[in-house]
């Protein structure tokens, strides 16, 4: 198992340079701190920590090193040799990434030695580099293009005299994700290093010596995992390539926006590419705060589902029971009649895509008909405070503050798969840190190690009252963190055991500012619609019975024809084809994320948005004009017309929508601690803790897009055959 | 210094053509009067589907939208350019359809109001 302990990474350093990176972050935790050595770069001084490397000293006064193999989230490797640069007084280069500095070290980094070293590695590496750069799809972004233009050799003395061909190595099938040309390869092993450091699936690795080298999975067998797309990216060449991205565009043909994810609710941090109007491609953006430089498969390939299944025209279902198109101005003045007629007998469900401007559009809109029945499909117990204290409902400590935990309670999720980007920062604090993690609910594989603490929800009280031997544990730790699922709080003693967790997490003694109680949400509207007043769970809409239910977004079939009172009118407001389009008998199209500038709140709080990369298909429009035009049909028009305007209106319902990228903090945990115990059913039932998500195959569609999409599809057919193969 | 700024901002502009408003005036209904005595003559000449007093309202209607001008300069420049129009037409440089361009007739509104945009897809 790949972990350094504090004291092993200490002691590894005094002997080889290899665990570096681990010292140096470790050693703030150190009280006292070494004194900075000066060295020279460039004839530039700089003060540096001891046991920096060349190559991070070099980074600190802005110069960059070439590399291929370095990657700063990953453990130094230092065999692609490309960061070789001269130190005076010594007689080979040295490289890097690899090399701690010493005191007074002059590093030339344009020196002639230096500019030769780097020439003659780059050499060495085209020598067995195929020339297919036309037909390649990194073409472009292309590491060892770039830097074969700016470090290598303007002529090449490769001359096949024996017409023996370059090296060719096989090309493997690591699943319907990654597309593998091995021949590209460099042998930097940055996909090795993540796959067993970050994703935690030690399923790559080399084989063979010299130039026999490969590497891969030694035996066939698919490379799945949740973060499996990441390694696209880390790949410096076109070894490793994006298999539905495969030869569709190029990178400078390509418009990127910056948007943000909405499959999970992590908030994840992305670049939309498009061209032609179509989405070509999602990549990860850098946020240190949310995503860091990775994504989640799901996220990143589950784009082709927005081309598919879309819901293009507003239909009306007809006489016959057909679903029929029609045109928005008859869609607009039959639903518009409906709701006309109904008063104020309506209620509304928000799915869980939906976007805070649509989500205040609808409850504005309904509030002025006469009606409170606004939900949400994922339930919230609003026994005690319920959702009137921000920090009930948060995730309060933040997704960078899990790295700095040293004991994690999870109590009813399975963060690898309900928020892949959550649980790497978990194991980042696992393998680097001291980090102990123990979990309350069915068995599942963490990528961890983890005390399994059963299924028993009984188990939460024993904590509390010290009789289970966890519970020293728990007292002990300085920054503990409790994470519960959202999920499991749609259990019928949700509210009992939303109370149980609280008491628990207050019965901690965590270091100043650390937040314990933490609620880890899995779709992501859910933040912003209890911010902006809706009631979790359809219980509302099942005991009220309206006459007319609006579903924005909702497919997750919370409610069905048989909860609903005979000749109920359904409005399907939505972007997909799915189970809420199905049960409708008005719908209206809606855009999907790519689609709008719309405003999320993910699962810590934190307001991001989304910008709009390609324009709805079809007569499909924005959310929340929809809504302001049904709005002006019945004749209660909303007062905003534009995306100011109804920002504004956010601004006056709850600040913070509109404070984009800030995590605005929740407080009250000892009030919200005290309501909880006055709940009404402060009993815990003994049925066990459940999720739903236990395996891959379950992770890859849990939504109207993804379940769309075609390559989600091929992941999980990808997921059963790896399971009936032997390995 | 200052003296200097205060000669700079009052500074008589270099006119075009007329010197006051009132002379501004007078040239601007010399223009209208000669566009409204050859009206008669352009219905009849361009054959246009169009009777002399429409093409009167169709004048009033162009003068009209820049009644709000007041810098005699620009008046002055509005009002050459109005007599080069004039010539034009008299002189039949102009095609039939040229000239019915004035009456944008095929051109639709583009929408204002929230709910026409919306059903029009302008956003």
């Amino acid at each position: 198992m790949l972990r350094t302990t504090l004291i092993k990474a200490l002691n590894a350093a005094k002997l080889s340079p290899k665990h570096v990176s681990v010292v140096s972050r470790a050693s703030s935790d150190v009280a006292k701190k070494p004194e900075k050595i000066e060295v020279f770069i460039d004839d530039q001084p700089v003060l540096v920590e001891p046991g920096t490397t060349v190559l991070q000293a070099a980074a600190l006064i802005g110069i960059e090193i070439p590399r291929f193999c370095y990657h700063e989230r990953l453990a130094v490797a230092g065999n692609c040799r490309m960061c070789l640069v001269e130190v005076e007084k010594s007689p080979k280069p040295v490289a890097a990434c690899a090399m701690p500095v010493m005191k007074g070290w002059r590093i030339k980094t344009e020196s002639e030695m230096t500019k030769k070293a780097r020439e003659g590695v780059m050499e060495f590496l085209l020598v067995n580099h195929p020339l297919d750069c036309p037909i390649c799809d990194q073409g472009g972004e292309c590491d060892l293009q770039d830097q074969s233009m700016a470090f290598g050799s303007d002529r090449s003395r490769f001359t096949d005299i024996d017409f023996s061909g370059k090296r060719a190595v096989e090309d493997k099938d690591i699943g319907p994700l990654i597309k593998t040309i091995m021949t590209r390869c460099i042998h930097c092993t940055r996909c090795i290093r993540f796959a067993s450091e970050v994703a935690g699936v030690d399923d790559l690795g080399t084989t063979g010596r010299g130039s026999g080298m490969e590497i891969g999975t030694y035996v066939q067998k698919f490379f799945l995992s949740e973060l499996s797309g990441n390694v696209i990216d880390l790949c410096p060449v076109g070894a490793l390539t994006s298999k539905p991205y495969s030869f569709t565009a190029r990178p400078w043909e390509i418009r990127k926006i910056d948007s943000i994810d909405v499959l999970d609710a992590i908030g994840s941090n992305i670049v939309v590419s498009t061209r032609t109007g179509e989405v070509m491609r999602i990549l990860p953006r850098t946020n240190e705060e949310i995503n860091e430089e990775w994504l989640s498969d799901k996220a990143r390939f589950a784009y082709d589902g927005l081309k598919r299944q879309r819901l293009v025209t507003p239909m009306l279902r007809g006489s016959d029971g057909e679903l029929t198109p029609v045109d928005w101005e008859t869609a607009l003045l039959s639903v518009g009649k409906v709701l006309r007629n109904a008063g104020s007998s309506v209620g509304a469900i928000a799915g869980g895509l939906a976007d805070a401007e649509a989500l205040v559009a609808l409850k504005d809109l309904l509030n002025r008909l006469g009606s409170e029945d606004l939900c949400t499909e994922h339930t919230f117990p609003m026994d005690g405070s319920g959702s009137d204290l921000r920090s009930n409902y948060l995730l309060n400590n933040k997704i960078a503050g899990a790295e700095d935990a040293d004991f994690v309670l999870l109590i009813g999720t399975n963060p690898r798969f309900e928020a892949p980007l959550l649980n790497s920062r978990l194991r980042k604090a696992y393998v680097h840190k001291e980090l102990d993690v123990a979990l309350v609910g069915p068995k599942v594989d963490l990528t961890y190690e983890y005390d399994h603490l059963g299924d028993d929800p009984n188990v939460i009280s024993e904590i509390a009252s010290g009789k289970h031997p966890i519970a020293k544990k728990l007292k002990a730790a300085k920054k503990p963190l409790i994470i519960l699922g959202a999920d499991i709080l749609q259990r019928p003693d949700g509210g009992a055991l939303l109370a149980a967790v609280q008491s628990l997490a207050a019965s901690t003694t965590p270091s100043e500012g650390w937040k314990v109680f933490n609620i880890l949400h899995k779709v992501a509207s859910q933040v912003a619609a209890l911010d902006i007043g809706y009631t979790p769970g359809v219980d509302k809409i099942r005991e009220n019975s309206p006459k007319v239910l609006f579903l924005l977004g909702a497919d997750e079939a919370a409610i069905d024809k048989s909860d609903l009172p005979e000749g109920c009118f359904v409005i399907y407001q939505g972007h997909h084809g799915d189970q809420g389009a199905v049960i409708a008998d008005a719908i209206l199209p809606g855009a999907a994320y790519t689609e709008k500038q719309a405003t999320y709140v993910n699962t810590e709080g934190r307001a991001q948005q989304t910008l709009q990369a390609v324009s709805p298909p079809g007569q499909a429009r924005e959310d929340w004009k929809i809504i302001r035009a049904l709005s002006e049909v019945i004749r209660v028009p909303l007062p905003y017309d534009n995306l100011n305007e109804i920002r504004c209106r956010l601004h006056d319902v709850a600040p913070h929508l509109t404070r984009y990228g800030e995590a605005e903090n929740a407080n009250y945990f000892k009030q919200a601690e005290e309501l909880a115990k006055t709940a009404k059913s402060s009993n815990l039932s003994g049925s066990p803790i459940d999720v739903k998500i236990k395996e891959l195959k379950d992770f890859y569609m849990t939504d109207a897009i993804s379940r769309a999409s075609p390559t989600m599809a091929k992941c999980v057919q990808a997921v059963l055959k790896q399971k009936q193969s032997k390995y | 210094m200052s003296s200097h700024a205060i000669r700079a901002g009052t500074k008589q502009v270099r006119p075009i053509l007329s010197t006051d408003r009132h002379e501004a005036r007078q040239r601007v209904l010399n223009l209208y009067k000669a566009w409204y005595r050859q009206l008669p003559y352009i219905v009849k000449q361009y054959d246009i589907p169009k009777s002399v007093d429409s093409l009167k309202q169709k004048l009033r209607e162009e003068f009209r939208k820049n009644d709000h001008l007041q810098d005699i300069r620009v008046i002055d420049m509005l009002v050459v350019k109005g007599q080069m129009e004039l010539k034009e037409t008299v002189n039949f440089w102009k095609q039939k359809g040229t000239f019915m361009s004035y009456f944008k007739d095929t051109v639709e509104p583009k929408p204002k109001d929230f709910l026409s945009k919306f059903l029009s897809g302008h956003n």
